[in-house]
């Protein structure tokens, strides 16, 4: 069967089965690595994607309901040399170990921060406990996104100046 | 410009011999049900997906009819009629607890709906799969006994309405027919002013199944409880509601309580399941401190 959907701003037509998963598609059809595969049970947050604005554990979703959604990954977020501000926060924490949670972790932080700009910790957590790091650096992600969230007020008082 | 990608189907894991039939997405419930009243239970109904597509992890492959019932708008209606909300089955645990109506109406359902998974979980789980799933350990389920909520089953051609409290019958058992869907949650409002708590007890704050929940609605004229809905989640094979305990505040003010003695009520009537998540002696003590901690917040919210 055939889906439309839009990855990143770009609109996509594809062939899919019921037990293919939006991870899948996202990762072996379109080759966008950096949604991650964890546990495959919804538990770990690595296959994290915004899904027509809402966090979304790809692994989760059959390829068919995908149909007419808006996608977003890390991917579409920043690229390597204009990196998105939640971006250059979490290197600038320091909070990449392993790497393995980061895209994710960087998503849920983007959804946080779109709904709620200055944030309190206690929310960040919230915000984030959909996602598991496995090195445990869950201090310095927190960071970054408080940290991320200063970078866009500023931007944002900049931009309207 | 719309690009087209082909399957790669060499990167698709094995299907041994076995492949999907039929994949319906139907925009209406009125041809849902037909799919449904012809394949019965030969067809696999799939809502938000976050319990099928883990019960079925590796074999997806194996569901040969799809139901999906993603596409139908008129499940994901929250609306009053007639001094009764009606909540559609698709609404999801997020769509809950941003509601002003559910926030205002049935706040204990929105507190339960907001401690479901994580974000990404609340994102499309919905109460329907929630209900359907009726594992005794559903965050919705205790709140919506507390509620008196009553379910909407349809099937083509005819309907019917079964109390919450009725529909579930064991563990993952419920009594809804292979050629039903749920379609709706009903759930009576009063004039009167209610006040609730929710309490849910995990060893996580995200992503835990819960070891217990508790629910309390009370329903106040003046400052009498008139009605008191206390139901409780993990404890039994289903969910389940305490109507003794609930009469014994009936005619009282909430000073003219004792709560320590209404938490030894609960921890009396409860028969936990001992399991990996929390040992039975645990669990009846763990239920006579949380109903004391629910009507210590009743009483902090009604100032
Ligand atoms: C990581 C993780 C964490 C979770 N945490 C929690 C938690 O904290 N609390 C909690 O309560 N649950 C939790 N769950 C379980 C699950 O997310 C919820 O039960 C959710 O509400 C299920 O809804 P769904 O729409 O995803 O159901 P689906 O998976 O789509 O469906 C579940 C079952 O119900 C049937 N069904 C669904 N809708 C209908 C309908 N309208 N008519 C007939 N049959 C139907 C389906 O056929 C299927 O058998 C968690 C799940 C995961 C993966
Ligand atoms: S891989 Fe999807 S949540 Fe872990
Ligand atoms: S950085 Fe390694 S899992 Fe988070």
């Amino acid at each position: 069967m055939q889906i439309t959907f839009t990855v990143n701003g770009e609109e996509r037509e594809l062939e899919v089965t019921p037990y293919t998963r939006l991870l899948d598609l996202l990762r072996e059809d379109l080759g966008l690595t950096g949604v991650k595969e964890g546990c495959g049970k919804g538990e770990c947050g690595a296959c994290t994607v915004i899904m027509n604005g809402e966090l979304t554990a790809s692994c989760l979703v059959p390829a068919p309901q995908a149909d007419q959604a808006e996608i977003l990954t890390v991917e579409g977020l920043g690229t390597r040399d204009d990196l998105h501000p939640i971006q250059e926060s979490f290197v600038e924490a320091g909070a990449v170990q392993c790497g393995y949670c980061i895209p994710g972790m960087i998503l849920a932080g983007k959804r946080l921060l779109d709904e709620n700009p200055q944030p309190t910790e206690k929310e960040v957590r919230y915000g984030l406990s959909g996602n598991i790091c496995r090195c445990t650096g869950y201090a310095k992600i927190i960071d970054a996104v408080m940290m991320a969230a200063d970078k866009l007020a500023v931007e944002g008082s900049d931009s309207n100046d | 410009m719309i690009r087209k990608s082909p399957m790669k189907q060499e990167n698709r894991q094995t299907i041994s011999g076995a492949d999907f039939e039929e994949y319906f997405q139907p925009q209406n419930l009125e041809k849902a049900l037909e799919i449904k009243a012809e394949y019965s239970d030969q067809i696999e109904v799939a809502a938000g997906t976050t319990d099928l597509l883990v019960a079925n992890y590796e074999q997806l492959h194996q569901i040969k009819n799809w139901l999906d019932l993603d596409k139908i708008d008129e499940l994901r209606k929250i609306e009053i009629l007639e001094n009764e909300l009606h909540i559609g089955a698709m609404v999801t645990h997020l769509q809950l607890m941003k509601s002003d109506l559910i926030k205002e109406k049935l706040a204990v359902l929105a507190a339960a709906a907001e401690d479901v998974g994580s974000p990404q979980i609340r994102s499309r789980g919905t109460i329907g799969g929630n209900i359907c799933t009726s594992s005794p350990a559903g965050d919705l389920l205790a709140p919506l006994l507390s509620y008196e909520a009553s379910f909407k089953l349809q099937k083509a051609g005819a309907e019917r309405i079964v109390r919450a409290e009725d529909f579930f019958t064991g563990p993952k058992r419920n009594l809804m027919e292979a050629d039903e869907l749920l379609t709706e949650i009903i759930i009576p409002l009063t004039e009167n002013e209610r006040e609730g708590a929710w309490v849910k007890v995990g060893r996580r704050k995200a992503l835990v199944i819960s070891t217990l929940t508790l629910s309390v609605v009370l329903e106040f004229e003046a400052d009498k409880i008139i009605e008191a809905g206390i139901a409780l989640g993990s404890v039994a094979p289903t969910p389940i509601r305490l109507w003794e305990v609930g009469e014994l505040m009936l005619g009282s003010s909430l000073t003219e309580l004792d709560y320590k003695q209404l938490g030894q009520e609960v921890k009396a009537r409860i028969n936990p399941i001992d399991d990996l998540r929390g040992t039975r002696e645990y669990r009846e003590d763990v239920a006579a401190d949380v109903m004391v901690r629910a009507l210590n917040e009743i009483e902090r919210k009604r100032g």
